[in-house]
C-alpha cells in the first residue's frame, strides 16, 4: 500500500475521520483508520459500531492495499507536518512508513482483517433525498436541541426524519419540548427514521465551506450522509418516535406578536432571578397591549419586564426559561409568534412569517 | 429460550478473545429456532455483516452442540433496551403524558368497552375444583339473579389464585346475558384516583351519579383501599346506594375486610354481610386439571407424567403454575424435546415450590422460637402459657406439613407427651388459620425464614 497526497488534504481527512475512533476501549482495533487503496482509489474509514466515517481521498499516486493505523496518532503526527509538503504513506507488513522531506515516522499498524466489516446502502431500495447544505446545517441545529440524552428513551435521543403530506420533515423531542423543521417540500418516497443525535453531530461537524449539497439515503436499518468526499453511515434508532404533530396545539386563545430581541433580552433578565426556582419565569399576557415576563426568588427579589404588543385575551403560563431560550434562538425572525391557550397546553413558538418551524414547549406546573 | 442462547454464547465465548466476544455478542438475543431457521437479534445494522461473515460457523456449532437444530442462521436489528424502555414507562414526562391523553379516545373509538371488562374471563374456562368451588357455585348464582342472594359478594384469596378471572368472568356471563345492563369493573386503586380527579375537577357529583347508574360494580384489590376518610366515605356512600337498590356488588381482596388496616368497621361489616368467599391454594388434582385445560387451550402436546410432576413441584398459586408450565413449552419447543424427556433428563427443574431444600425439624423449632421470641428449650417444655403452647402448636404444624414427619416422631421433637396431642395441636391450628389472618400470615413469615 502506498500513497502520495498533500499535507493539507491528508490531514483534513485525518482529523475528521479520526474524531469516532477514539475511546473504545473493548475492541483495540475500534481506535484504528483504516486505509484502503483499491484501484486508485483511496478511503480513509473509521467506525465505532453505531456509525462509520468514511472519507475518499483523492490523491497524485497510489498502489493498491490494506492497512489499519492508530487514528489519533496518525492525525496528530500529520497535522504537525509543515504545509505543503507532499506525504508518502507506504506499508511493509505491519509496519506503516509516513515520509516528508527530512521527516520520516514508522509506526504500528494492524492487520486490517480485524477490523469490522460496514454495513452498506443498497441504492436501488434506499430512499433518497438532497438539499442544499447550508439550509441542512441550520435545520438540524435547530431541531437537535430538544433532544434528549436519556439512554432508556432510545427513541427521544435522535432526530425523527418524517413524511408527512409530501413533505419531508425532522423533529425532535426530550418530553419537555418538541421542534419540527420541515426539510423538504413535494418529496414522493416516504421515510420514518429516527438518526442518532451522535450521528448527526458528526454530520454536521464534517461539513466544510467548500461542499454545496448533502445527499440523505435511508434504508431499512441504516442512513447514509454524503459529503463531497465524506460519507457518514449511521444506524437508525429502532424505536417508534411519539406521534407528535398531534401534539402541536391547533389553534390557541392567546396569540401574541413579539419582537425575537426584546423577548430574548427579558428572558434573559427574568432568568437570572429564577435560578433557584429552577429557572421557572412567569410570562403573561395583559390586555390590551403588554407582555409581561417575571421571576421571582425570594432571597434575591423579584424581576418584572414589560414588552409592548397587541394582546386581545389575557392569559398566564409558567416556562423554563432556558426552554424559552433555547427556541427563541432557534427561532430567525425579527418578530415571532407566542401562542398557548391555558396553563396546561404547551406553548407555540413560530416565526411570524416563515411557517417552516415550530417550536412548542410544555409549562411548568405552577 | 434465553437458558440455550446462554449456553451456547458460554461455548462462543471460549473460541473468542474477549474483547471481540463482548463486542460482538454482548447484547445479542436469540429470537426464534423455528424449524431450524435461527434468528438472532442484535444491537445495530453494524453487527449483521461482521457475525454474519466471521462467526457464522462458531455461532452455528455452539448451537448444534445445544441440541439445536440448525438449517440457517439470519440476523435481525433488535435493540435490548426496548422492553426496558416498556416497564420504565412509569417516569413520564408531560409531553408524553400527553400524546397518551390524545390517544386515549382514539383508542376508546376503536371499540367502545368502558366497563373495564376483559372478554379473555368467562366462567367457561374457569377451572372448578375442590379449592374453589363453592365460590364459583356462588358466581353462578348471581349470574342467574344478579343483586339478591349474594349481595355484595365478598371473594378473598392469596395472589394468583383466579380472584380477578372469577369476577371477570361474572360481569362477562352479565352483559352476555343482558347486554344493556350497566357493568363497571375498576380496581379500588383506580376508583379513588378517579375520584379525587373528579373532585379536583369539581366533578364530584357527576362521578358519583355515574356509579349510582350502575347495575352491577365490580371492585378489585380492594385491600389497597386508602385510607383518606373522605375517598372512604365516597365508596361507603355509593356502595349503600347501590345496595339499597338491590344492585349486585362484587369485591375482590387478598384478605377479609377486617384484617385490613385501613378499612372502617361499618364498611368492613357490609361487606361480608352476605358472606366471604375464599379461593384456596389447588390440591394437587386441581393443579392436573388445570395444567390439562392449559394445554388444551394452547393446542400443546404433554405427557401426563409431566403435568403431573409440574403439578406436584409447583405449590404457590396458579399464576406461577401456568408460568412454569409455558416455561417448559416453550423449552420444549426451542430443543425439540418433549417436555418429559425435558424433566427427565434434567434441563429443567421446576423450582416454584415451598419446599425449596431439606430442613431438619430443629431448624424449624428454632426459627419458630425465635419468631415467638421464646427460647426452643421452653418451645421443647410442657408449659401451658398460652403463646408458648401456641408457638408449640405453630411448629409441630409447620413441622407435619412441611417435612411430613409422622404425628410419633413430632411428638418426640417437640417434647410433647404423645402423637395424640401433636394430632390435637395440628388440627387447631388448621382450623384457625381458615379465619385466622394473622396466624397466616405468621406462619408464611416463619416459612420465609426457614427456606430463605
Amino acid at each position: 500500500m502506498k500513497i502520495k497526497v498533500t499535507q493539507e488534504k491528508l490531514s483534513r481527512a485525518l482529523n475528521n475521520v479520526s474524531r469516532i475512533a477514539i475511546g473504545k476501549v473493548t475492541l483495540p482495533i475500534l481506535n484504528n483508520v483504516l486505509i484502503r487503496v483499491d484501484n486508485k482509489k483511496v478511503s480513509l474509514i473509521t467506525t465505532n459500531l453505531d456509525m462509520a466515517i468514511i472519507d475518499f481521498l483523492p490523491v497524485s499516486s497510489s498502489e493498491d492495499g490494506v492497512i489499519t493505523v492508530p487514528a489519533k496518532l496518525l492525525a496528530e503526527f500529520v497535522s504537525n507536518l509543515p504545509k505543503g509538503e507532499t506525504i508518502t504513506i507506504s506499508s511493509s507488513g505491519t509496519k506503516v512508513t509516513i515520509s516528508t522531506g527530512q521527516y520520516s515516522s514508522t509506526i504500528n499498524g494492524a492487520v486490517a482483517d480485524d477490523f469490522p466489516e460496514l454495513p452498506e446502502i443498497n441504492n436501488k431500495k434506499a430512499v433518497t433525498y438532497k438539499m442544499g447544505v447550508d439550509d441542512f446545517k441550520t435545520s438540524i441545529g435547530q431541531v437537535i436541541i430538544a433532544t434528549s440524552n436519556d439512554l432508556t428513551r432510545p427513541a427521544l435521543t435522535g432526530v425523527y426524519f418524517n413524511t408527512n403530506d409530501d413533505h419531508l420533515a425532522i423533529a425532535a423531542t426530550d418530553g419537555y419540548r418538541l421542534a419540527e423543521k420541515k426539510l423538504i417540500d413535494k418529496v414522493k418516497s416516504e421515510v420514518k427514521a429516527i438518526v442518532p443525535a451522535s450521528s448527526l453531530q458528526e454530520v454536521l461537524r464534517s461539513i466544510t465551506d467548500d461542499i454545496e449539497e448533502v445527499e440523505i439515503s435511508f434504508n431499512e436499518d441504516l442512513v447514509r450522509f454524503r459529503l463531497g468526499e465524506v460519507e457518514i453511515i449511521s444506524k437508525l434508532i429502532d424505536a417508534s418516535f411519539p406521534d407528535y404533530p398531534k401534539l402541536i396545539p391547533k389553534d390557541c386563545n392567546i396569540k401574541v406578536d413579539l419582537n425575537r430581541e426584546e423577548l430574548i433580552r427579558v428572558t434573559k433578565l427574568a432568568a437570572l432571578f429564577a435560578r433557584s426556582v429552577g429557572g421557572s419565569i412567569i410570562c403573561e399576557t395583559v390586555t390590551s397591549d403588554t407582555f409581561s415576563v417575571k421571576s421571582i426568588a425570594n432571597e434575591f427579589g423579584e424581576n418584572d419586564s414589560k414588552i409592548k404588543t397587541k394582546v386581545t385575551t389575557a392569559g398566564k403560563i409558567n416556562l423554563n426559561s432556558r426552554f424559552l431560550l433555547d427556541a427563541l434562538n432557534s427561532l430567525e425572525e425579527p418578530v415571532i409568534t407566542f401562542q398557548f391557550s391555558d396553563r396546561i397546553a404547551p406553548v407555540l413558538l413560530t416565526n411570524k412569517k416563515n411557517n417552516q418551524y415550530t417550536h412548542i414547549v410544555m409549562p411548568l406546573s405552577s | 429460550m434465553y437458558d440455550v442462547w446462554q449456553n451456547t454464547l458460554a461455548e462462543i465465548e471460549q473460541q473468542l478473545s474477549p474483547a471481540n466476544f463482548s463486542t460482538w455478542f454482548q447484547d445479542t438475543t436469540l429470537l426464534s429456532t423455528k424449524g431450524g431457521h435461527i434468528k438472532i437479534g442484535v444491537k445495530n445494522t453494524f453487527y449483521v455483516k461482521q457475525l454474519r461473515n466471521r462467526y457464522y460457523n462458531i455461532i452455528s456449532t455452539a448451537l448444534q452442540n445445544n441440541r439445536v437444530n440448525v438449517v440457517d442462521i439470519s440476523f435481525e436489528v433488535k435493540s435490548p433496551v426496548k422492553s426496558k424502555v416498556r416497564s420504565r414507562e412509569v417516569t413520564n414526562s408531560p409531553l408524553v403524558e400527553r400524546i397518551k391523553s390524545i390517544r386515549r379516545p382514539t383508542l376508546k373509538s376503536d371499540k367502545p368497552r368502558q366497563d373495564g371488562l376483559n372478554q379473555k374471563y368467562t366462567l367457561d374456562n374457569f377451572i372448578v375444583g375442590s379449592n374453589n368451588d363453592v365460590a364459583v357455585a356462588a358466581a353462578k348464582s348471581i349470574v342467574d339473579a344478579p343483586g339478591t342472594r349474594y349481595n355484595p359478594f365478598f371473594l378473598y384469596g392469596g395472589p394468583g389464585l383466579g380472584k380477578t378471572h372469577l369476577v371477570q368472568a361474572i360481569g362477562n356471563e352479565l352483559s352476555l346475558k343482558n347486554p344493556h345492563l350497566k357493568i363497571l369493573y375498576t380496581p379500588i386503586s383506580d376508583f379513588f384516583s378517579d375520584f379525587v380527579d373528579a373532585v379536583r375537577n369539581g366533578k364530584g357529583k357527576e362521578f358519583n351519579r355515574k356509579f349510582q347508574e350502575l347495575d352491577c360494580l365490580i371492585i378489585d384489590d380492594f385491600q389497597f383501599i386508602v385510607n383518606k376518610e373522605k375517598s372512604q366515605e365516597e365508596f361507603f356512600n355509593i356502595f349503600n346506594n347501590l345496595y339499597q337498590l338491590n344492585k349486585q356488588i362484587i369485591v375482590t381482596s387478598d384478605r377479609l375486610p377486617s384484617q385490613i388496616k385501613t378499612v372502617d368497621e361499618r364498611l368492613a361489616s357490609r361487606l361480608t354481610w352476605a358472606g366471604a368467599f375464599d379461593l384456596q391454594l389447588p390440591k394437587f388434582e386441581d393443579k392436573c386439571a388445570i395444567l390439562r385445560a392449559k394445554a388444551e387451550l394452547m393446542g400443546a402436546e404433554i405427557e401426563p407424567k409431566a403435568i403431573e410432576y409440574i403439578a406436584e413441584n409447583v405449590n404457590t398459586n396458579i399464576r406461577d403454575l401456568e408460568g412454569e408450565f409455558s416455561a417448559i413449552l416453550l423449552m420444549s419447543e426451542v430443543r425439540g424435546l418433549t417436555p418429559l424427556e425435558l424433566i427427565e433428563n434434567g434441563s429443567v427443574s421446576v423450582n416454584k415450590s415451598t419446599k425449596l431444600r431439606p430442613v431438619s425439624p430443629r431448624q424449624v423449632i428454632d426459627k419458630v422460637a425465635k419468631y415467638y421470641e421464646i427460647t426452643p428449650k421452653e418451645l421443647c417444655s410442657r408449659s401451658r402459657v398460652a403463646n408458648i403452647k401456641n408457638a408449640r402448636q405453630v411448629a409441630m404444624f409447620i413441622i407435619s406439613k412441611e417435612l411430613g414427619l409422622s404425628t410419633n416422631k413430632i411428638a418426640a421433637e417437640v417434647g410433647v407427651k404423645d402423637h395424640t396431642t401433636v394430632m390435637h395441636g395440628i388440627r387447631k391450628i388448621e382450623n384457625d388459620l381458615k379465619l385466622n389472618f394473622a396466624l397466616r400470615d405468621q406462619i408464611e413469615t416463619i416459612k420465609e425464614k426457614i427456606y430463605g
